[in-house]
C-alpha cells in the first residue's frame, strides 16, 4: 500500500514536471516594458491593458505556430536609468520580443541593448524620430513620429489663415520635438511664428507667458507637451481674457485636462491617432475590452495591442522564431491590425500613420474636425 | 501706452506670486530666526494645506453648500488646522530630538522629512495633477478693446488683501502679544530667555504652528490662482519662498515680504522680457548673488559669529 | 503629573487624527471630468484610528515605557563590548574591504547579466557616495547639488564623443578633470558661506546646471539628450556585435569566440570596479594626509581650526574639488553604461539619494558608505512590490537615522596613533 502511494506520488510529480517542461518549451515570451509606477503610470496602464488583451486573444485563437504567448511585464518608471536595468533583465530572462518602452528617453537607451542582443522591439508610444533613425535592424514602432504629427497640426493651423501663431513647448523631448516640427511646417507655409518658447514642466504659474501671448496678439497657440501644463495655460488664459485658439498633441488628449481646465478646455484642438476604437472592424475587439472592464479608447491601448499582433504575425510570416527573420518578414510583408494596414519602411517606421485633428469639449468628449 | 500696460500687467503678475511667496517665506524666516535651521519640509506643509483645502471645498460642494464665503472660510480653517498640526508634529518628531546637535543633522533630518511628506501625499492621493475649482472669477479690464488689455482679476486682489491682512496681524501679534514678545526674546537669545522663565519649547512649537498656518493660507490662495495641485508642487515653491526669505534677510518678517515681492517681480519680468525658460536660473542666480555680496539679506541684521 | 500626561497624550492622539484623516482617509478622485471626494477603504480608517490609539497609549505611559526600555538588557552585543582595539579594527576593516573586492572580482562570471548590470550601477553609486563623503562626511560641507558634477562628467564624455569622436579612455580623465574644475570654479565664491546657506546655494547651482543643459539645445541636444555614446574598448577591441569605429577590431573576433553580450557588461563592470577601488584607495590616502586631517578639523570646529592657521578656503576648496573629481569619474562610467544621457537623469532627487547613502552609511566611514550604497540600490530591486514605498521609507529612514543614530550604521572612528610605552 505504502509503496503504491509512493509510486503514485512519484508518477504524479514526474508527470507534473513533464507537463511543466513541455509547457515551458511551447511558450513565446513577450516582454512588456513600461511605467507601472511613477508620474506617467496612467499611460503605462494603457500599454499593459492593450498587450494583455492581445496576448489573451491570440492564445485563445491557438497561439503562434502552436505555441502560447506569455507576457513578462517590467516597470521602467519612464526613467532612462531604470530602462537600461530593465533591458538587461529582459536579456537575462531570455525574452526575444519586446513591446515597449513608452517614453522616448527610456526607449532610446534600451533599444541600443536590444539591437545588440538580437531582441526585436516594437514601441507602441515613443514618437521621437531618434528612436528609428540609427539604422537599427530590430527596432520598430506602431505609432507615428513627432515629425509626422507636427506637420498635421501645422497644416491645419495654416489652413485657417492665421495672422500670427505662437508655438510653446515644455522643454521635454516629446514636447519640444513636436513643437519644432510644427514651427518648421508653419514657416514653410509662410505663416509668421511670433513666439517660440519653452516653459518648465511642473511649473504652475503661466501668467507672464499669457501676458506675453496677449501682447503678441496671436490667433493660434500650439503647445507641445502634456496635459498638466496645457490645462493650466488654458485656464489662466481664459481668466486673463486671452482670445486665441489652442492646439496640442495626443499627450494632452485625456480627461485630466478637463478636470484642470474646466470650461476652458472647450474648443481645444488636439491631433490624435484616429479613434481606432470607433472603427467598424474593431467593434468586436472593443466589446472584449469592455467585457474585461478595460477602456480601449486611450491613445496607446490599440497601438500596444497591434504591437503584440505584429510580433505574432511576423513570426508566422517568417515561419521562424529568430528575431532577425521576423524583422525581415515585418519589413517585407503587409499586416492587418486594429490600427489599420501596416507596412514598414527600412527604418522600422510605418509607411503611413495618420493623425487626425479633433476638437475637444469641456465634457471630455471629442469630435473630428474637417 | 501699450508698453506701459504690458509692463504693469507683468508687475501685477509678479506681485501676486510674490505676495504668496512672502506668506510661505514667513515660516522659514521665523523658524530660522529662532532655532537657526532651515525647515526644508515647510514647502510640503504648504502643499498639504492646499490638498486639505481642496478636499474641504470638494466635500462641501458635494454636500450641497453653495454660499461661496462659507465654503472658502471652512476650507481655510480646515487647511490651517491640518497644516498647523502637521507643523507641530514635524517639529516634535524630527527636529526637537536633534536640536542642539551639529548643524548638518537637523538639516538632513528636515530633508528626510520633506521627502517623506511628499511621498506620503503622493501615496495617499496619487501623483496626478488635480484641478482646483475656479471659485473667484472675473476681474477688471484696463485699456481699449482692440489693443492690449491689462487685467486685474478678483483672485489677484484677494491674494493681495489676504497677504496684507495676514502680515499686519502677524506684525501686531509679534510686537504686542505676550507670546510675540516671548518669540522675540527667544530669537535674541534662547538660553537667556529660558533662564528668564520663558517656556522655550512652547515658543518654538508656536513658531512652527504660525508658519504652517500662513503656509496653509498660501496653499488655498495659490491653489485657486494656479488651478491645479500635485504632491510635488510644494518643494519648488518652498525653495522659492526660502530664496525670498534669504533675499529679504532671514529672521526678518518685513524682509520676507520684501524678498517675496522682489523675487516674484524679477521672475515675471524675466519671463516677460526674456524667456520663461530662464526664470528659475534668474531666481537661483539672484539668491547666489545676494548670499555672496550681502549674506544677511536686504533687511537682515549682520550676524556675529559666536565663539 | 499623571493627569498632565493624559492630557498631553490625548492632544497627541488628536493631532495624529488631524494629520492623517483628511489626507489618508479622504481621496480626491477624477470621475470623468469632475473631481470628487470619496472615503478610503474601511481598513485605512481602522489603521488611522489604531495609529491614534497607539500614539495615545505610548504618550500616556511614555515614562514607564522609557524606564522599562532602559532596564532591558542591551540586545546589541556590540554596545556592551569595549570598542575594538584600534589596530585590530583597522586591520579588520581592510580585510573586509579586500574580501569584498576579491568577491566582486570573480562574482560576475557566475551570475546573470541583469545582476552584473545592476552591480555596475551600485559601483557608480559607490563612487558618487565616496566622493560626496569627502565633502559632507569629512569636510562637513553640506552639498545638495552634487549631481551637477556627475552631470558634468557624463556630459563631457557625451559631448567629446559626439563632436570629437573621443573614446572612453580619453573622456574618463577629461570628464573627471572638468568636473573638478567646475568644483573649483563654483566652490571658490560659495565656500565662505556658512553650512546651511552653502546647502541652498549648492542646490541652486545643481538646478542651474541642469536647466542650462536642458535649454542649451544646440550643444547638448536639450531634452533630447545625447545618444550613441560608445562603450569602452579594450586596447582597441570593441565589444559590440559589429565594429562601430574604423580601425577597431571586435573582441569576439580577435579571440575567436562566439559573440556574447555578456562580455561587454562584464567588462564595463570590471572597469567600474577598478575605478571604485581607485576612488576608495585615493580617498583613504587623503584621509591620512594633512589635508584630510584639516578637513575634519574644520568640520569639528571652524574657528579653532582657523586660529591654528588653517586656510579655510583652501581646505574647503580641496574637499569640494576632490569630491567633484570623483563625481566626474562616476558620470563618465554612467554615460558609457547608458549609451544615452539626458538632463532628466540629473535631478535633485539624485543628489538626495547620494546624500542619503552617505548619511545612512555613517558620515566619514568608507566601509559604511559602501554597504549603504549596496543596500540603497539593491533593496528596491529585491522588493519591487514595495517600490512605491521606496522614497517614503527613504525619507523616514533619514529622519530616524538623524534622531537615533546620527553617526550612521558604521560610524567613522578617527585613526590615531598611540605612542608606545617606554620599556
Amino acid at each position: 500500500m505504502t509503496i503504491s502511494v509512493k509510486k503514485l506520488v512519484t508518477a504524479v510529480s514526474a508527470s507534473v514536471a513533464l507537463m511543466a517542461a513541455g509547457h515551458a518549451a511551447a511558450e513565446i515570451k513577450i516582454g512588456v516594458a513600461g511605467p507601472i509606477t511613477g508620474p506617467v503610470a496612467q499611460y503605462g496602464d494603457m500599454q499593459f491593458s492593450g498587450t494583455r488583451m492581445a496576448i489573451k486573444r491570440i492564445n485563445e485563437a491557438g497561439g503562434v505556430m502552436g505555441e502560447k504567448l506569455v507576457a513578462v511585464e517590467y516597470d521602467d518608471v519612464c526613467d532612462p536609468k531604470q530602462a537600461v536595468t530593465v533591458a538587461n533583465r529582459l536579456v537575462n530572462d531570455g525574452v526575444r520580443y519586446v513591446v515597449g518602452h513608452l517614453c522616448s528617453s527610456s526607449t532610446q537607451p534600451a533599444s541600443d541593448i536590444y539591437e545588440d542582443e538580437g531582441i526585436l522591439m516594437i514601441t507602441p508610444a515613443s514618437t521621437s524620430p531618434e528612436v528609428t533613425s540609427r539604422g537599427y535592424e530590430l527596432i520598430f514602432r506602431t505609432i507615428g513620429l513627432d515629425s509626422m504629427q507636427g506637420p498635421v497640426a501645422g497644416d491645419y493651423i495654416a489652413s485657417q489663415n492665421p495672422e500670427k501663431v505662437a508655438v510653446i513647448h515644455d522643454k521635454q523631448q516629446y514636447g519640444e520635438g513636436i513643437a519644432t516640427a510644427v514651427r518648421d511646417t508653419l514657416k514653410d507655409k509662410g505663416i509668421e511664428v511670433a513666439m517660440f518658447e519653452g516653459v518648465t514642466a511642473g511649473n504652475k504659474d503661466f501668467s507672464s507667458l499669457i501676458t506675453k501671448l496677449k501682447q503678441a496678439d496671436v490667433d493660434y497657440v500650439y503647445f507641445g507637451g502634456y496635459h498638466p501644463e496645457l490645462g493650466l495655460i488654458l485656464r489662466q488664459a481664459e481668466q486673463a481674457n486671452l482670445d486665441a485658439v489652442f492646439m496640442g498633441p495626443e499627450g494632452v488628449g485625456n480627461n485630466d485636462i478637463n478636470t484642470i481646465a474646466g470650461e476652458a478646455a472647450e474648443g481645444l484642438l488636439v491631433t490624435l491617432p484616429p479613434s481606432f476604437d470607433e472603427k467598424e472592424e474593431n467593434q468586436e475587439l472593443v466589446k472584449d475590452f469592455e467585457a474585461a472592464n478595460e477602456d480601449p479608447s486611450g491613445p496607446f491601448v490599440l497601438t500596444s495591442y497591434s504591437a503584440v499582433k505584429l510580433i505574432a504575425d511576423g513570426i508566422e510570416a517568417a515561419d521562424s522564431k529568430d528575431p532577425f527573420d521576423v524583422a525581415a518578414a515585418l519589413r517585407s510583408g503587409t499586416f492587418e491590425t486594429p490600427i489599420g494596414t501596416v507596412e514598414y519602411d527600412e527604418a522600422g517606421d510605418m509607411k503611413s500613420f495618420e493623425f487626425v485633428v479633433f476638437e475637444w469639449h469641456s465634457d471630455g468628449s471629442k469630435t473630428p474636425v474637417n | 501706452m501699450q508698453d506701459l500696460l504690458y509692463f504693469s500687467q507683468q508687475l501685477i503678475n509678479g506681485l501676486t506670486i510674490g505676495s504668496a511667496y512672502a506668506l510661505i517665506a514667513i515660516g522659514y524666516t521665523m523658524v530660522y530666526g529662532i532655532i537657526g535651521m532651515i525647515n526644508f519640509a515647510h514647502g510640503e506643509i504648504y502643499m498639504i494645506g492646499a490638498y486639505t483645502a481642496l478636499i474641504a471645498i470638494t466635500g462641501l460642494t458635494a454636500l450641497g453648500a453653495a454660499w461661496l464665503p462659507l465654503i472658502l472660510i471652512v476650507a481655510l480653517v480646515c487647511a490651517m488646522i491640518v497644516s498647523s498640526s502637521m507643523g507641530w508634529a514635524v517639529e516634535r518628531v524630527a527636529y526637537r530630538p536633534v536640536r542642539g546637535r551639529h548643524r548638518l543633522i537637523p538639516l538632513i533630518s528636515a530633508i528626510g522629512m520633506s521627502i517623506f511628506l511628499q511621498n506620503y501625499v503622493h501615496l495617499a492621493q496619487g501623483s496626478r495633477n488635480i484641478g482646483f475649482p475656479d471659485l473667484i472669477e472675473g476681474g477688471f479690464q484696463f485699456g481699449s478693446d482692440d489693443a492690449f488689455q491689462m487685467s486685474l482679476s478678483y483672485m489677484q486682489i484677494t491674494i493681495f488683501i489676504t497677504t496684507l491682512i495676514c502680515m499686519t496681524a502677524l506684525s501686531l501679534f509679534i510686537s504686542r502679544s505676550r507670546t510675540g514678545r516671548a518669540c522675540r526674546a527667544v530669537s535674541q537669545d534662547l538660553g537667556m530667555a529660558s533662564l528668564l522663565g520663558i517656556d522655550t519649547n512652547r515658543i518654538i512649537s508656536a513658531t512652527f504652528i504660525i508658519g504652517a498656518a500662513l503656509a496653509a493660507v498660501a496653499g488655498l490662495l495659490l491653489g485657486m490662482y494656479y488651478g491645479s495641485i500635485d504632491p510635488l508642487f510644494g518643494f519648488i515653491a518652498g525653495l522659492k519662498a526660502f530664496t525670498a526669505a534669504v533675499l529679504g534677510g532671514i529672521g526678518s518678517i518685513p524682509g520676507a515680504m520684501l524678498g517675496g515681492l522682489i523675487l516674484g517681480v524679477s521672475e515675471s519680468m524675466t519671463s516677460g522680457y526674456l524667456s520663461g525658460e530662464y526664470k528659475d536660473v534668474v531666481s537661483f542666480g539672484l539668491l547666489i548673488l545676494i548670499l555672496l555680496f550681502k549674506p544677511t539679506g536686504l533687511l537682515g541684521k549682520p550676524e556675529v559669529e559666536k565663539i | 503629573m499623571a493627569a498632565n500626561n493624559y492630557k498631553h497624550a490625548l492632544f497627541c492622539a488628536i493631532v495624529t487624527l488631524i494629520i492623517s484623516f483628511p489626507i489618508l482617509g479622504l481621496n480626491l478622485e477624477a470621475e470623468g471630468v469632475k473631481i470628487t471626494v470619496t472615503g478610503a477603504e474601511t481598513s485605512t480608517h481602522i489603521a488611522i484610528l489604531l495609529a491614534a490609539v497607539v500614539v495615545f497609549v505610548f504618550q500616556a505611559f511614555r515614562d514607564s515605557f522609557m524606564g522599562a526600555l532602559g532596564k532591558l538588557p542591551k540586545l546589541n552585543p556590540l554596545v556592551n563590548k569595549k570598542p575594538m582595539e584600534q589596530s585590530k579594527r583597522v586591520k579588520l576593516e581592510s580585510w573586509i574591504m579586500t574580501g569584498l573586492v576579491v568577491l566582486a572580482l570573480f562574482w560576475p562570471f557566475f551570475v546573470s547579466r541583469g545582476s552584473v548590470d545592476l552591480a555596475t550601477l551600485v559601483l557608480i553609486y559607490i563612487m558618487l557616495a565616496l566622493g560626496l563623503n569627502v565633502v559632507v562626511g569629512l569636510a562637513g560641507l553640506l552639498d545638495l547639488g552634487y549631481v551637477a558634477f556627475y552631470a558634468v562628467g557624463a556630459y563631457t564624455f557625451a559631448l567629446l564623443s559626439e563632436y570629437l569622436g573621443a573614446s572612453f579612455w580619453v573622456a574618463l580623465p577629461a570628464g573627471a578633470l572638468l568636473a573638478a574644475l567646475f568644483g573649483l570654479v563654483l566652490g571658490f565664491p560659495v565656500l565662505r558661506l556658512r553650512g546651511d546657506y552653502l546647502a541652498i546655494v549648492t542646490l541652486g547651482f545643481g538646478e542651474i546646471i541642469r536647466i542650462l543643459l536642458n535649454n542649451w539645445t544646440n550643444l547638448t541636444g536639450g531634452p533630447n539628450g545625447i545618444g550613441g555614446i560608445p562603450d569602452p574598448t579594450l586596447f582597441g577591441m570593441e565589444f559590440g556585435r559589429r565594429v562601430k569605429e574604423e580601425g577597431n577590431t571586435s573582441f569576439h573576433e580577435t579571440f575567436g569566440i562566439a559573440y556574447s553580450g555578456e562580455h561587454k557588461v562584464i567588462f564595463l563592470y570590471l572597469i567600474a570596479l577598478v575605478l571604485a577601488v581607485i576612488t576608495a584607495l585615493v580617498i583613504r590616502r587623503f584621509m591620512r594626509m594633512p589635508v584630510g586631517r584639516a578637513w575634519e578639523a574644520l568640520r569639528e570646529d571652524e574657528i579653532a581650526a582657523r586660529s591654528l592657521g588653517l586656510s579655510r578656503t583652501a581646505v574647503k576648496l580641496s574637499a569640494f574639488t576632490i569630491g567633484a573629481f570623483f563625481a566626474g569619474f562616476a558620470g563618465t562610467v554612467f554615460a558609457s553604461k547608458q549609451g544615452f544621457i539626458s538632463p532628466e537623469s540629473f535631478v535633485f532627487l539624485e543628489s538626495a539619494i547620494i546624500l542619503a547613502i552617505v548619511v545612512l552609511g555613517g558620515m566619514g566611514s568608507q566601509l559604511g558608505v559602501i554597504l549603504a550604497a549596496i543596500a540603497v540600490t539593491i533593496l528596491p530591486e529585491l522588493a519591487r512590490e514595495f517600490s512605491e514605498y521606496r522614497m517614503l521609507i527613504f525619507g523616514a529612514a533619514m529622519v530616524l537615522m538623524m534622531v537615533w543614530r546620527p553617526q550612521g550604521m558604521l560610524p567613522m572612528r578617527r585613526i590615531h596613533i598611540k605612542l608606545k610605552k617606554q620599556e
